[in-house]
This record gives C-alpha cells, structure tokens and sequence, in this order.
C-alpha cells in the first residue's frame, strides 16, 4: 500500500503529471504577464500544452557526430532530476513526501543537474553554436550557482538544520524576508539566471546564437529541456516562497506566493536588457557574492546574540 | 566659393595641369569627368586625391562599351560636397587590367571585387578576389553585367 | 560547412540563416575564446540581378523594378533614379512635387529609423523597447498608408513628379500622429541615454574614429556619428530640400551609443521639416512630363536615404531603355567599417555592431538561384514569367 501510495505520489499528485501540469500554466502566466508588459497580447493559456504535444509529435533529429546515448539520454536525465527534486519540496502547500536529513542540499543539487545536463548536451554536438551556448551555461552556472546556494542555505543556518521539512518548521511563522532581506533578493535574482531567463538569458541569446546549448535538439528531446525547465521554475519558486516569505502550509498560500514571486520575475524580465555573459560573471562575483556573505554575516551575529 | 565650386576648381587644376594627361570634360555644372591616358596614371591620381583631402570614393562604375567598340570602361566616382568627380579609363575587352586602389583607400575593395565579378576586369593587387555577390558555383568567365552575356549559358 | 578548430581559434558562421539578421549574409566570424580575430564578409543572398534587368526594360518599368530594391527604403531608391532620368530629359518637377516628395521620404526616414530602434534593441536583449518601438511604428506606417495606399514600397513617384496629393484632412492626421511621435522619441532618447544596462551594451562598443571613418568610407548615420559631416541632404541639396535646408546631427564618440543618439536626433528634424513643409506646400500640377525616349548622356544622382548615401549612375543611349543604372548602396561602405572594426570585440558585440550600420541586404544585392536536392535551375526572366503566369 505504502509502495503504491509513494508511486501514486511520485506519478500523478502532486509529483509526476500534476506538477507537469501545473509547471505548464506557470509558463503560460510568465509568457501572458511579460507579454502585457510589452503591450501584446500574449498567449491563450493551452499554448504551452500545444508547444508540448506538438514537439512530442514531431521527428526527432540526432545529428551526425553526436553521442547518440548521451543526446537521447540527457534530457530525459534533465527532466528525471527535476522531477525528483520536486519530491523534497512542499509543492501546493502539501507536506513534501519524502524527507530525510540533509536533503536540502540534494535538492539544490539535482535542481543544478538541469543545467549540467543542458551544459553536457550542447558540449555534445559538433555545432558551434551550441559549443558558445555550453560554454556560456556551465559559465553562467558558476556564477550564480554560489551566492544563490548560500541564500537558500541561509535559512538553514538559522535553524541549524539541513533538512526542509525542519527548517519549514520554523519559517512556516516566520517570514525571513523581514530578517533576510539580501538573501531573498540573491535567492530570486539566482533563480531568474537558473532558468536563463532575461537579463540572464546569454547562454541563449537567441540573436547571438540561434538557441544556445540546445540548437541541435529537436522533437522530443525538447520538450523534454523545456519540461524541465518549467519543473525547476516550480520548484524554484517553492524554495523561495516556503523559505522567505512565511511557508506554504495550504494550497492557496502555494499559489498567491509563487505567483507573486513569477511576477516580480516578470516585472524583472521586462525591464532589462540582455548582459554580457563577462558582465553576468562580474555582476554574481561581485555583488552577489557580497551580499551573500553580508546576509551570512548577519544571520551569524543575529543567531548569537538572539538564540 | 562654395565648397563644391572650389573642389571643383582644385579637381580641374589637378587634371589639367599637372603631371599627366587627362581629357577633361563638364558635362554637369557640379560634375568634372577626367578620361585618364593610361592605367597607369590611376594611383598617381588618386594619392594626389587624397593628398589634397579632395572628396571621398563614392562608388566604382563599370560600363560596357559594347562588343563591337571592344572596349569596357571603369569610373571612379569622388564625391566632395556637392561635386562629383570622376575618373574614366577605358579598357580593352580581352584582358582588361587596372591597379587596385584598397591600399589607398580600403572601402575600394567591396567596389572592386563587384567589378571584377561582373565585369571580368582583372584588379591587380587586390587582396580578397574572392566573389562578393555570385554564388560560388556561378561559373567562370561569364560576366552578368557584360552586354553579351547569355543567361542560356547557365542552365 | 567550414569546420575549422585549432586549439584557440574557432569559427561561428553568422549567417546566412540566423536569428541576428533579418536578411541573409555570411559572416565568418573568427573567434579565440570570446574575442573576434577576424571577419569575412560575403553577400549575394538577395542578388536579383536587377541592374542586368534594368538595362532590358524601358524607364518607366524600370522605376517598379527599382523601388523594389529595398522595403523599407523603396522610396529613396525611385527618388534617386527619378531625379537621374529628370536630370537626363531635362524636365522641370513642379514645386509641389517635390515637396511631396520630401514628405514621403521623410516619413520613410522616420518609419526607418524606428523600426532600426526595435531590431537594435532586440539585438541587445532588450525586448520590451523592440515592442514598444515598433507600436509606435505604427502610426507612421498608417499615415504612409493613408497616403499612398501602402505600408511599405510607397510607390509615389512618378517621372516627373509624384502620384498622390496631400490634402487637408491628411496633413491634419500627419501633424497629430507627428506629435505622438514626437513625445515617444523624447521618451527613447531618454532610455538611451540613461538606462544603465542599455549602456552597457551601448556604450564604449564598436568604436570608430573620425579618422577611421574618413578612410574606410563609412555614410550616412554610422559617420555622422563619429563626427563626420557627411549628410547629402546639407552637402548637396537635392528637390525641396534646397528651401528647406537641414541641421546636421553630429556626435563625437562613435561608438554604438552615438549612432543610436544620431539616429534619434535626426527623427526630430524630420518632425520639424514635415511640419515646415506641410506649412508652405505651394500649390501647382503633381507631375512634369517626361519623354518616353530620353536622348543619349549620362548622369550621377545622390540622395541621403536613411542609410546613409544612395549613388545612382545613370547612361542613357537615345532609346526607351537605359544603356546602364548603377546603384550604390550606402549599406555596403558601411559594412567594411563593421568588418574593421569587428576584429578585437567581442562575440557578443557583433550582431550589435552590425546593426549598428543599419544593414539593408537588400539593396545590397540586386540572379535567382533555385536549388531543389541536386537539381540547379537558374530561371531567365521569360521563364519566371512563365512559371507566375
């Protein structure tokens, strides 16, 4: 019964197809909110569906040279470590389903396996394009990945615990975005370069080089990236949400909170112009890590003399 | 003077008086067309151009006199203000040669390769002969902008 | 596809198909890390052969032909030739002609410029101004349509003089849409100037002296914004340009920030010459007659199109048919100062210098390669005649 629970949780509700599901709306508010912005009109809210159903029905194209197993395996890998990681996390305000010490950082992890995976995918191909658009995620990935693990770590060193659902226990009545105002910003800002979304988007500059580490995909390995994707922008926002801004405890605060996060995100993207992946690298080196550690400090100080 | 008056003035000194001989004519009021003697006098003139800072290259003209004249043309249009000044040198069909100007000037080198590919004529010196608007696989020897050019040729 | 790797350098093809350009060229680019060694440009992917078709037409198709050269500066290109042919036949365009004429090209200038401003930004990565540039697009392309009847490729000229006629209920619809613009462009020239990533991107890139333009031959805005004073409009006044003149927009630093100012600038002097234009339209005929055979002579035709300046060579022969029309594009001497100035920037800063000439492929190439598998057709005119029929 347990086992057939833990499948039903890991396949259909709330892992597995729901969060597909859900993940699909989230990128259909981000394309609907941004497009409003720029005084479109924007997409009817089955477009992404579409784009999904369409990619899983066209041909997929392995170009000659490639490591065939590695550029069918990889984004399904993508997709697999995105979906696990959403087991961790309170998706919709539901308890995670899996805990165990410690799996904070398996999280964070399996969320960046993604992005090694779209970083190895692009290596993969003999086209140039997707060499730069490799070179620039894995770029990128250095970067932003240090200063928007140590934000989301923060909490945890306040509670001095590694485990969420301990750490949940605390932020659940108390909203760290009052205490931990830099972290937050790390946190979100690291989420946007995560998801390579504008002003962080050189890994796919679509201008500069066709579509970055996955030009050569096609078919279903797409949609699979791009499921993916939409996964790590769920979980990501989860994260953030549970951690800053006073827990996710019921389904309603899950999507008021997230939806306010995606749209200062959008808010973001819209205002932005695209930056150099040299003046991404300074920004996160500088600044970002900076803040971080300031942040860092202060959850330090403040931990001693208040606990 | 306006400036255009007094380019054209230094430009009919120049031709006229100096070192080689040029047939100068003035067909426009703000035209001056110099029909050089030979090729070789090109890149005399057209340092002296430049020394005198007289107008700019503004485009590299060939004509095909036709098959019966047996003679193409080439003009070099400098532009300064309002005057266009042009030098003419009429070539010979069969192996038509002039010396390339993309050492003095370097935009000479778009116009230079678009006369060679269209007109066959062959620019001495010039760097990058590689075509600039035909395909690659246009084959060789045909002049699109030649009067005798048969499209039949390409099928 | 050239496939060439040593250990530090590699080359990215940019072109002919790619998201960066909105036309096909190629660009071989060569780079070392993310630094650009070397460039090579080649053309031709837009070749119709038009100046061979010219030479078989007579003048009047060849106006169709020409106009057609180029979208977004069709205009231009029936202006430079229709002042060629007058100046060949010797015929007089009536006042009012002409000044229409510099109503049309002006607003072309504007809807260039504007929508130069998008693309750019899109280039940049900044999208929402691309969205909004091109809204504001819009209303000069409606009153261009209420004009002539058409977005793009106006066809207003005729030889001698122009088609359609300005009344009053449409210089009342161009003032108002005028102001709308006006206030917009006040509004981006901020953004330019101030918006700190923009500058980013902007400022500081593709560099080019006033030396460096002189001698690689840069027109239009790309040299005004070095400093160079070359705008065929003050230079060499052509139509009604001679009454009404117009200021130069200069910048020094030219880099990309200053041909995105010069270009701003510049819409404001069009706002101000349509105005004063609309104001003293004197009145008279739309069109000089022209005769159909035009006696043997030749002559040079300079306009500024909004690229910089349009060269026209024209040779007539006595018959109904010119003997030769050469057309030089403003957009080719731009592209060599890109390839120059290419070598030393960075990858990411080339789509961003190339747009900053404003590339018109287009009017760059004027024969029709049709490749099916291994078949090659070329088609002549009869038989693309007989494959539209």
């Amino acid at each position: 019964m347990d086992i057939l629970r833990s499948f039903f949780a890991i396949l259909i509700f709330p892992g597995g197809l729901c969060l597909l599901f859900v993940s699909l709306i989230y990128e259909w508010v981000d394309r609907k909110l941004l497009a409003q912005l720029q005084n479109r009109i924007g997409p009817r809210w089955f477009q992404p569906f579409a784009d999904v159903i369409k990619l899983l029905a066209k041909e997929e194209v392995v170009p000659e040279g490639v490591d065939a197993g590695l550029f069918v395996g990889l984004p399904i890998l993508a997709l697999a470590g995105g979906l696990t990681a959403a087991l961790y996390v309170p998706l919709f305000g539901l308890v995670p389903i899996y805990n165990f010490p410690g799996d904070l950082i398996v999280t964070l992890y399996l969320l960046s396996l993604l992005t090694l995976c779209m970083g190895l995918a692009g290596s993969n191909t003999l086209d140039r394009f997707s060499l730069v658009g490799a070179t620039r995620t894995l770029t990128q990935l250095f970067s932003y990945e240090a200063p928007f693990l140590l934000a989301l770590l923060g909490p945890a060193i306040l509670t001095g615990s590694w485990q969420i659902s301990d750490i949940l226990a605390y932020t659940n009545s108390h909203w760290l975005l009052l205490t931990q105002p830099l972290g937050f910003l790390i946190a979100i800002i690291g989420l946007m370069g995560k998801l390579e979304l504008p002003p962080f988007d050189a890994p796919e500059a679509e201008t500069e080089i066709v579509a970055g580490a996955l030009t050569e995909y096609s078919g279903r390995g797409l949609a699979l990236f791009r499921l993916g994707k939409g996964v790590e922008l769920l979980v990501g926002l989860t994260l953030i949400a549970a951690f800053y801004l006073g827990g996710v405890t019921n389904p309603v605060f899950f999507l008021l909170k997230t939806l306010l996060l995606l749209l200062i995100m959008v808010g973001v993207q819209s205002l932005m112009t695209r930056l150099r992946i040299d003046q991404t690298v300074g920004l996160w080196w500088r600044y970002g890590v900076l803040a971080v550690f300031v942040q860092w400090l202060g959850i330090i100080v403040l931990k001693g003399v208040l606990l | 003077m306006t400036k255009t008056e007094e380019a054209l003035a230094l430009a009919s000194d120049m031709m006229e008086n100096w070192a080689w001989e040029t047939i100068t004519v003035r067909p426009e009021p703000n035209r001056l067309d110099a029909t050089l003697k030979s090729t070789d006098d090109l890149i005399p003139i057209v340092v002296a151009l430049r020394v005198k800072r007289l107008g700019y290259l503004s485009a590299i003209t060939g004509l095909d006199l036709g098959v019966e004249a047996g003679e193409l043309e080439v003009l070099y249009h400098f532009c300064a203000a309002a005057a266009v000044i042009t030098l003419r040198l009429r070539l010979p069909r069969e192996a038509p040669v002039v010396p390339s100007l993309s050492e003095i000037i370097p935009s000479a080198e778009a116009f230079e390769r678009e006369l060679r590919e269209m007109f066959g004529v062959e620019i001495s010196g010039l760097k990058t002969p590689e075509r600039l608007y035909l395909p690659d696989d246009w084959p060789e020897g045909v002049y699109p902008l030649r009067k005798d050019f048969d499209p039949s040729v390409l099928q | 596809m050239q496939k060439e790797k040593t250990v530090s350098s590699f080359t990215i093809p940019i072109g002919p198909q790619h998201p960066a350009l909105k036309e096909p060229g190629h660009f071989l680019i060569t780079v070392d890390g993310e630094i650009v060694t070397k460039t090579v440009v080649r053309l031709g992917y837009a070749h119709r052969g038009i100046e061979r078709a010219l030479e078989e037409r007579n003048y009047v198709q060849c106006m169709y032909l020409l106009e057609r050269i180029c979208g977004i500066c069709s205009h231009i290109h029936a202006t430079a030739y229709c002042h060629a042919v007058e100046q060949l036949a010797g015929v007089e365009v009536p006042p009012r002609a002409q000044a229409i004429r510099l109503l049309v090209a002006e607003l072309e200038r504007i809807h260039s410029h504007f929508l130069w401003l998008g693309v750019a930004a899109h280039e940049a990565g900044f999208d929402t101004l691309f969205m909004y540039s091109w809204r504001d697009r819009e209303t000069v392309m409606d009153l261009l349509e209420n004009m002539t009847g058409n977005r793009v490729n106006y066809s207003a000229n005729l030889l001698g003089g122009v088609k359609f006629d300005v009344d009053d209920a449409l210089e009342g619809e161009i003032l108002k849409g005028l102001e709308f613009l006006e206030e917009r462009t006040h509004h981006y020239l901020d953004v330019v100037k101030t918006d700190i990533m923009f500058l980013q991107r902007t400022s500081g890139i593709g560099v080019m002296t006033r030396r460096q333009a002189e001698v690689l031959g840069a027109v239009g805005p790309t040299a005004r914004a070095s400093g160079v004073a070359r705008d065929i409009r003050v230079e060499a006044p052509y139509g009604a340009y001679v009454e009404h003149p117009v200021n130069i927009i200069l910048e020094q630093d030219g880099d990309l920030r200053a041909r995105f100012i010069v270009r701003l600038r510049e819409l404001f002097e069009s706002y101000r010459l349509i105005r004063e234009v609309l104001e003293t339209l004197p009145a008279g005929e739309l069109v000089g007659r022209v005769p159909r055979r035009i006696k043997a002579s030749e002559t040079v035709s300079r306009v500024e199109a909004p690229r910089g300046e349009l060269f026209y060579f024209v040779k007539s022969n006595g018959s109904d048919k010119p003997e030769r029309v050469k057309v030089r594009t403003p957009t080719i001497c731009n592209m060599l100062s890109v390839i120059k100035l290419a070598v030393g920037h960075q990858l990411a800063d080339i789509p961003m210098i190339l747009t900053g000439i404003d590339p018109c492929f287009s009017c760059n190439d004027r024969s029709v390669q049709i490749r099916s598998g291994d078949n090659l057709q070329v088609l002549t005119w009869e038989q693309l005649r007989q494959f539209g029929a």
